[in-house]
């Protein structure tokens, strides 16, 4: 039934973590319900909102690296965290 | 009101009308010349260029509806568009009716992502619903076309419906449950009715968007869920293209649409923003 | 910016405004237009998870699990469901190298800019032009309308005759009227400008209808006041009507954006891409790869890239729309 989805282990593993952030993101709501500020993002986010910027910054840097260098992926996987973090908390 | 504005914009510009009416006689001008095509036979269109059919004749018409492979692809997008618009109706109405009545946690960021689904290109999706639709046993079916447009008319109807619910009073709600209505009733009863107008509306655009689609429908059907879009880019045979029975079929698309159009023409605007203006 | 949040809020009272009530048997009057003071209360309740929860299940069918298929898809080099070997990112490198690839890229941007450039304006103009009053309303508005009601592929099909040097009445005339030579399945100038002929046709209705709902929505008292001071025709539009339309021109100018940043159907059927790659945008080119080659690893790394702009340029639209009005 699932083979057609061709399955990989990092793949699972990716969606994996995406679920469990997700699942995260909803407890932490229930515990202390999100609160929309401004950051040097300019624009009222919540964190939720942070979470969503800050995964697709990630993504972005990512792809512009693969595009343009030959370094480690390992590099731009430690840069795209660093950018989604600090999206995370400042933005 | 409107006949003010009509005074002042109407003695400012003079010639706003001669534009606006030459803007349409240009924008017929492509429409008329299909259909101009549809009534000559394949010799006159290929043989010399006349601005007027020098014969007129209606046997590109017939040949539609005696060749079951147009017919058929034409009744087969009828179908699985009907069946498409009706789903994501019956599925969009309760999300809508919460969008635009309750916050619940993550509503904002759930109706974005059904947002982007709308906004997807298709062509992102084709590989997948490839498989899906052949693993699952819903390749070349009418229903598995249905569901696989649900991808952009879902979020469609819900952004639609969700514009029309949320300008209508909430104390309606509040009356209706102090009368001692339980939520699926007064949905059914009362409020089903009273949006009737935006009912008619999202079908319409789930139709519509459904009829125009041409890539997925292509891709996950064969023979026997064809679309008539599909039949449509396969006019070509030996002979070179028969202009005139693809410019009857493309007369014929157009029809559903056309008739459709004027009962909706006051929302039109509206659809087309998802429900935004 | 008040206008887009008020307009908004009203719901079907703006397209009531606007739209005439000559024949108008369809105009409800199931909202006030006082609507615009009332702010909507929303009550929290989490319960209304459940209403949404068919939405949610019908559309992770058809969008999530495809999405992560593709995902798979973009890892590996797949040959069946069990020959398969994981090849990392390579996909994502070649395909984010191509240079195919970023033509399109650049040729889908600029016929994006191009499309916004002549439609707005166009959309706009057209929409102060329009009769306001009795039944040319009705027949203006289902005649502006129609473009957009017909399927895409037929648009092609309109065109693809329409511009024809032999058959079709916009080719001829440029050829024998005009004389200029003009080919779209030759020339590669000829057939951009054809596609973009084509869009302007079938979407500037769009912008047409939006700005017209918006110009609808003016009160009178602005154009009286405009009179008083005897200001000229370009003035009151300038400084009057051209403000007010802010909240509709950004819909306007976000959905003929990302529409026709996915533009397919249409240039398929003229071009079909062609000739050579002239006219081969993002979603001709991924196709291509996805169903003509059959591709699966690489069409999936581009679909993941493609699908990375749309969100980008998605939620830009959806903060503009949104959060414009504080």
């Amino acid at each position: 039934m699932l083979e057609w989805m061709v399955w990989t282990v990092p793949t699972a593993l990716v969606f994996a973590g995406l679920a469990l952030l997700l699942a995260v993101m909803a407890v932490w709501g229930r515990i202390s319900p999100p609160v929309a500020r401004r950051g040097f993002l300019r624009i009222e986010t919540d964190r939720g909102d942070r979470l969503y910027i800050g995964l697709i910054s990630a993504a972005v840097v990512l792809a512009g690296w693969i595009a343009i260098t030959d370094l480690s992926m390992w590099l731009a996987l430690g840069c795209a965290l660093l950018v989604a973090v600090v999206i995370g908390i400042w933005g | 009101m409107a006949a003010a504005t009509d005074r002042t914009t109407g003695r400012r510009l003079p010639w706003a009308r001669t534009v606006f009416w030459l803007y349409i006689v240009t924008l017929m001008l492509p429409l008329l010349w299909m259909f101009g095509m549809s009534i000559r036979p394949n010799e006159d269109i290929l043989g010399s260029f006349s601005l007027i059919p020098q014969r007129v004749t209606f046997d590109n018409y017939v040949t539609f509806f005696t060749d079951s492979s147009w017919y058929s692809s034409y009744l087969n997008s009828i179908i699985y568009t009907s069946l498409n618009a009706v789903m994501s109706l019956i599925v969009a109405l309760p999300a809508a009716y919460a969008f635009s009545r309750f916050r619940f946690a993550g509503d904002k960021h759930l109706f974005f992502w059904l947002l982007t689904n709308r906004m997807a290109p298709p062509a992102v999706f084709l590989l997948p619903f490839f498989q899906i639709y052949q693993s699952v046993g819903l390749f070349d079916t009418h229903l598995g076309v249905a569901i696989a447009h649900m991808l952009f008319n879902v979020p469609l109807a819900v952004w639609i419906l969700e514009g029309f619910m949320s300008g209508i009073p909430r104390e309606i709600d509040e009356t209706a449950a102090i009368d001692g209505y339980s939520l699926p009733r007064f949905f059914v009863r009362i409020f089903l009715p009273m949006i009737r107008s935006a009912i008619g509306v999202t079908l319409f655009f789930c139709f519509m968007f459904s009829w125009v689609e041409l890539l997925i429908a292509r891709t996950i059907t064969s023979v026997d869920a064809k679309p008539i879009a599909a039949t449509m880019t396969r006019t070509v045979s030996a002979a070179g293209v028969d202009w005139a029975l693809l410019a009857t079929a493309g007369v014929l698309t157009i029809v559903p649409g056309a008739i459709v159009i004027w009962f909706v023409r006051n929302y039109i605007a509206k659809g087309f923003t998802m429900g935004r203006v | 910016m008040r206008l887009a949040r008020a307009a908004r809020r009203k719901g079907p009272g703006v397209s009531e405004e606007s739209a005439p009530r000559a024949g108008g048997e369809v105009a409800v009057a199931e909202a006030p237009a006082e609507d615009e003071r009332r702010p909507v209360l929303k009550r929290k309740d989490n319960r209304a998870w459940w209403l949404v929860l068919p939405v949610v299940v019908s559309v992770a069918f058809t969008a999530v699990i495809p999405l992560m298929t593709v995902v798979n898809f973009s890892v590996q080099d797949v040959f069946g469901p069990n020959d398969r070997v994981f090849v990392g990112l390579e996909w994502f490198r070649s395909v984010a190298r191509d240079p195919e690839v970023r033509a399109a890229l650049v040729r889908t941007l600029l016929f994006s800019a191009q499309v916004l450039l002549l439609e707005i304006p166009l959309g706009v103009a057209l929409a102060v032009c329009m009769p306001r009053r009795g039944v040319q309303v009705s027949v203006a508005l289902v005649l502006v309308a129609l473009p957009l009601l017909i399927p895409w592929n037929v648009v092609g099909t309109i065109w693809q005759i329409f511009a024809r040097g032999d058959i079709g009445l916009g080719g001829w005339t440029i050829n024998n009227v005009l004389g200029v030579n003009f080919n779209y399945t030759l020339d590669s100038t000829d057939a951009w400008i054809t596609v973009l002929v084509m869009d302007v046709w079938h979407w500037t209705p769009l912008v047409a209808l939006l700005a017209y709902a918006g110009l609808r929505s003016i009160p009178e008292p602005y154009f009286q006041a405009a009179q008083i001071d005897g200001a000229s025709a370009w003035s009151t539009f300038r400084h009057i009507q051209l403000p007010r339309l802010r909240g509709v021109l950004t819909i306007a100018i976000l959905l003929r954006f990302m529409d026709s940043f996915m533009i397919y159907t249409e240039p398929f059927v003229v071009t079909g891409g062609g000739p050579g790659n002239a006219t081969s945008f993002l979603s001709i080119l991924l196709s291509k790869i996805a169903v003509g080659q059959f591709d699966l690893g690489p069409a999936g790394a581009f679909s993941l890239l493609y699908f990375l702009i749309v969100q980008i340029l998605c939620y830009v639209f959806f903060t503009v729309l949104t959060r414009s009005g504080r």
